[in-house]
């Protein structure tokens, strides 16, 4: 499994995450800020994962894999 | 040491520079990559400023609002043209406006433009195109897609979804104008900038009192009521918003169609598996780069960017588009390619800043040329490449006119 993390507080609401990933991740609907619909992600959505953390823009997400 | 600085000042090329391709940046841009530095050049006003032209150094940059700022406002802020300093100066919106305040206001309308939101445009979006080229076809072949389609288009989108009437976008459109030629007076750019937040604040007054289903309706409910933005702010916010709303696509129409138009491959490709037109439009974006001065920085102290230090107080353009043709991020980068994976690229910037508006220019402009591909096989140019006119004039790079016909 792969565990994220996200930070909010830093989150511009730029949707590129929702766009990649939008299994495991959301906007708020008040403020268009980052939501996880779930802290683990099987390992096969790594590729989508790790595009999402590269893309970014406030590079708020992080991606850690159980080894 | 300050001989040395004059010196390299004095010795700097002028920028802007010069295209010698009109599909590709300035040959400059990747003989700067090649040397791996951040180049000094010299501008209108004999200031020295520094391009960033790696796709890395530029990610690191507008990353990096401890060491650099965006503040529009400030003196030292690099300008493209006296006209542009005019603008900065008189800035008020977050687009030119460092944290915390930057976070605050643009936290006020990122809800307006989420996945899901934009998502939920769609069958709109698509009737607005559908429309425009029955219209095409009603009154020709031939026909010139710019003011047919590329400026109506997003005019009638925002118009939609702003809640500004769309009887106004010609004038809108001269605002935008305004800010981003290269050629405008100084008197021209600051009485459009301020003509336009006049527009703007009497938008909201008319949607206080009658208000609609639009986002300038749901920002003074939300936010204008509640005391959180105020009507002042809102308008400054309000016509940027604007501006950028129509612009910018109008180009990415223009110039991704005549792209389409000259890569017949290409064209097939994405006709035969319209599956591909997403990520073509981030190919397309890549490819274009169409915002060419823009994002601007300012070097907070002495700060090494790409193996040079950049001294305090003088400026920096980052040039997405040649991030975009970085060669170590993009294999064959002057190749157009539609079945690559282009995401990475920073045509919308990078950084707290990066494009607001994002989302709805992907979903307008793939259904822009899903519809095109579909509607108007046939289309090809109805003039020698020659006779098109580019936007060598603009800040934001497109084509002026593009006769067609089918």
């Amino acid at each position: 499994m792969i565990k994220i993390h996200v930070e909010p507080l830093e989150c511009i609401g730029a949707g590129q995450c929702v766009r990649l990933v939008p299994e495991v991740f959301d906007q708020r609907e008040e403020d268009g800020i980052v939501v996880l619909l779930t802290a683990e992600a099987p390992d096969h959505f790594a590729p989508r994962l790790k595009k999402a953390v590269q893309l970014c823009p406030a590079q708020v997400i992080r991606i850690e894999t159980a080894a | 040491m300050p001989d040395a600085v004059n010196k390299s000042a004095t010795e700097a090329p002028n920028f802007p520079f010069e295209r010698t391709c009109p599909f590709d940046p300035p040959p400059q841009y990747a003989a700067a990559r090649a040397a791996a530095t951040v180049c000094p050049v010299k501008l209108w006003n004999g200031k020295r400023a520094w391009l960033v032209t790696r796709h890395e150094d530029i990610r690191a940059v507008l990353s990096d609002d401890v060491r650099f700022s965006g503040a529009m406002a400030q003196p030292d802020f690099p300008a493209i043209t006296p006209a542009r300093v005019m603008v900065d100066k008189n800035e008020r919106a977050f687009v030119g406006m460092d944290n915390p305040a930057h976070d605050a206001y643009r936290r006020l309308f990122t809800r307006e433009f989420s996945v899901r939101r934009m998502h939920a445009l769609v069958p709109r979006i698509s009737a607005i195109v559908e429309q425009l080229i029955d219209d095409m076809e009603r009154s020709g072949p031939p026909a010139d897609l710019v003011p047919a389609l590329a400026v109506k288009f997003p005019s009638l989108v925002m118009s939609a979804l702003f809640g500004s009437p769309y009887k106004d976008h010609e004038f809108i459109i001269r605002c935008a104008v305004a800010r981003h030629g290269l050629t405008q007076s100084i008197e021209d750019a600051e009485v459009k900038a301020r003509e336009l937040a006049a527009y703007v604040r009497r938008l909201i007054d008319s949607k206080a009192a009658e208000p609609g289903d639009d986002m300038v309706s749901r920002i003074i409910e939300e936010h204008v009521k509640t005391k959180k933005l105020s009507r002042d702010d809102f308008a400054e916010i309000g016509a940027m918003i604007l501006r950028a709303g129509h612009d910018t696509t109008t180009n990415m129409v223009g110039m991704g169609t005549l792209l389409l138009l000259q890569n017949d491959p290409i064209r097939a490709q994405l006709a035969a598996d319209p599956s591909l037109i997403e990520g073509a439009v981030d190919e397309l974006l890549r490819y274009v780069s169409p915002v060419q001065f823009s994002p601007r920085r300012v070097a907070l102290g002495d700060v090494e960017v790409g193996g040079v230090t950049i001294p305090k107080g003088e400026g920096l353009f980052m040039l997405l588009a040649s991030a975009n043709r970085d060669e170590s991020v993009f294999a064959h980068a002057d190749k157009l390619d539609a079945a690559r994976d282009a995401s990475g690229h920073l045509a919308f910037g990078f950084g707290i800043h990066q494009c607001l508006g994002q989302m709805l220019a992907r979903v307008e402009l793939q259904i822009v040329f899903e519809t095109i591909l579909r509607r108007l096989p046939g289309l090809r140019l109805a003039v020698p490449l020659e006779e098109i006119r580019f936007k060598h004039d603009m800040q934001i790079y497109g084509v002026h006119n593009l006769p067609v016909t089918w």
